[in-house]
């Protein structure tokens, strides 16, 4: 099955972005399959809320290892079959915690694979300076490395707050030939765009 | 920083180093990159392995005449180079936009042009395969409502990492308002929008065809900021492509030969130049000589040298041809 991938640093909202476009496909009980860092998977039924109550928090690396959803997305003619990834956030340096290296090893090693890549950057703090979240060298890398394939997107979310506006046009700026879809996921903007990107590099 | 020289080779070298604290998941990214290009080239035709920029220039200037359109792609050459560096360096860059017209009857060098251009790119990373995909507009222009933008995503799909060349791309328009065509240019101004640096879009065809055919799609016209033109060629240059061609073939023109092409060049150029086909013609002329010149080895009495082998002779061109 072909895999959408979500990727991008801790705390850019990359969970509850999945959990909400989930919902946006239509899925309201979500069937997660885990898998921790130690390579142990086990499945979850939640709810939205349940899932977004549990699985999401303001604290980086909240998300250790991958979250699979298998989503039937409907479009114009019929439906189509892929594996939504969530993924564990990425860091500018070294992190200590080896559960936390191996969780991002995880994400490296699907990412090749992935027919769709979904790039989250946090527009309201690409400026901020030595914030976990802010704009920096991982970034510049992962849009490198998907600006030689198809299907890969930058996602400037968190555009419901004030200082996404200038965000979004230095990320625009910063990050030229790239496709830039604006988004809120905490409030479900800018998901038909995003549906659309999937839909056609599935 | 790890060392260089011991930098990891393969994709499970690179997540081991991840995992063991070695590199960080910015430098994982960075080798991944290096390691796909090194698979991408081992995975592509064997004669391509050892090509460098450098080898696809020399085939450019090693085609006859095209002076100025030499000139215009080592200028496209150079400004993608500079406008990477200032990427690299964090400097506004131009948005690079490679999508181009070439102008120029039939057998101007155009499509060997092309297919030039994207390996130049692919070796440049502007474009991942560089391949060449060459269509016309039977390919894209379907039947009934809806079939031309399903034919025409499906050769844009096909030019993904490459070159979608159309040939002739001026009979898009023929037809007017209610003609297919115009769906086919309503698909690729969007796919131009939706892939943008994922392929590039080169529309070919006359001269005078095309000026008009931009003139009526205004729209059009100002996403091709390149324009390339294909003069015709001269007596001259056509008989020097001719020699090149026998060259590669291993044969040689004799004298008489020689001044008979120089001769039908000559009268095709003067009788038609509009349709004289260029270069085209030219090697049509040399296939079937080649021809001819097996046939009328075959019927000769004694023994045939390696230098009847070699040499076309005039009668190899026929009377008329």
């Amino acid at each position: 099955m072909k895999a959408c991938m979500i990727i991008g640093k801790a705390n850019v909202g990359k969970t509850l972005f999945a959990v909400n476009f989930a919902g946006y496909l239509g899925v309201s009980r979500l069937d997660i399959d885990f898998t921790t860092p130690n390579g142990e998977t086990y499945r979850r039924t939640l709810t939205q809320k349940e899932a977004v109550e549990e699985l999401t928090s303001p604290n980086p690396h909240h998300t250790l290892g991958l979250q699979r959803l298998e989503i039937q997305m409907p479009g114009l003619k019929g439906k189509k079959r892929f594996a939504l990834l969530d993924t564990s956030g990425l860091t500018d340096g070294i992190p200590e915690e080896s559960m936390v290296r191996r969780a991002m090893a995880q994400t490296l090693a699907q990412v090749r694979e992935a027919a769709v890549i979904l790039h989250l950057i946090d527009a309201s703090s690409v400026g901020k300076e030595g914030a976990v979240e802010a704009v920096g060298p991982v970034d510049w890398q992962v849009a490198q490395f998907g600006g030689m394939r198809t299907g890969y997107a930058i996602l400037a979310n968190k555009m419901d707050l004030p200082e996404a506006a200038a965000g979004l046009v230095q990320i625009r700026r910063e990050f030229p030939g790239h496709v830039i879809l604006p988004i809120s996921a905490l409030l479900k903007t800018g998901f038909a765009e995003v549906k659309q990107f999937v839909w056609r590099h599935l | 920083m790890h060392n260089r020289n011991l930098a990891p080779m393969t994709v499970e070298e690179v997540l081991d180093w991840l995992e063991e604290g070695r590199v960080s998941p910015a430098e994982a990214f960075a080798l991944f990159r290096t390691i796909g290009e090194r698979v991408e080239i081992a995975n592509s035709q064997p004669k391509e392995t050892q090509e460098k920029l450098k080898d696809v220039l020399a085939e450019l200037d090693g085609l006859i005449g095209l002076t100025e359109v030499k000139q215009l792609v080592r200028e496209i050459q150079a400004f993608v180079q500079i406008q990477k560096r200032r990427t690299e360096e964090r400097l506004v860059t131009e948005p690079l936009v490679l999508h181009t017209i070439f102008r120029g009857n039939p057998g101007t060098g155009k499509t060997t042009v092309a297919r030039i251009l994207g390996r130049m790119f692919r070796h440049m990373g502007v474009l991942p395969r560089g391949h060449l995909v060459e269509v016309e507009r039977a390919d894209l222009v379907g039947e009934y409502i809806g079939h031309t933008a399903q034919k025409t995503r499906e050769q844009i799909r096909k030019a993904l990492g490459g070159i979608l060349f159309i040939d002739e791309a001026y009979s898009l328009a023929r037809g007017g308002e209610k003609d297919f065509g115009k769906e086919a240019i309503d698909t690729l101004v969007k796919a131009m929008e939706d892939h943008k640096q994922e392929f590039i879009l080169i529309l070919a065809g006359y001269t005078e065809e095309m000026n008009f055919f931009l003139q009526s799609n205004p729209g059009l016209r100002s996403r091709f900021p390149i324009h390339i033109d294909f003069p015709d060629y001269n007596a001259q240059e056509l008989l020097a492509i001719a020699e090149l061609m026998l060259e590669k073939r291993q044969y040689r023109l004799s004298e008489g030969a020689r001044r008979r092409l120089a001769l039908l060049i000559q009268r095709g150029l003067r009788n038609d130049s509009y349709t004289f086909g260029n270069a085209r013609t030219v090697r049509n002329w040399i296939e079937l000589a080649i021809r001819r010149q097996a046939v009328r080895l075959v019927q000769k009495p004694g023994e045939v040298t390696r230098e009847d082998l070699m040499y076309i002779e005039a009668e190899d061109f026929g009377e008329g041809l």
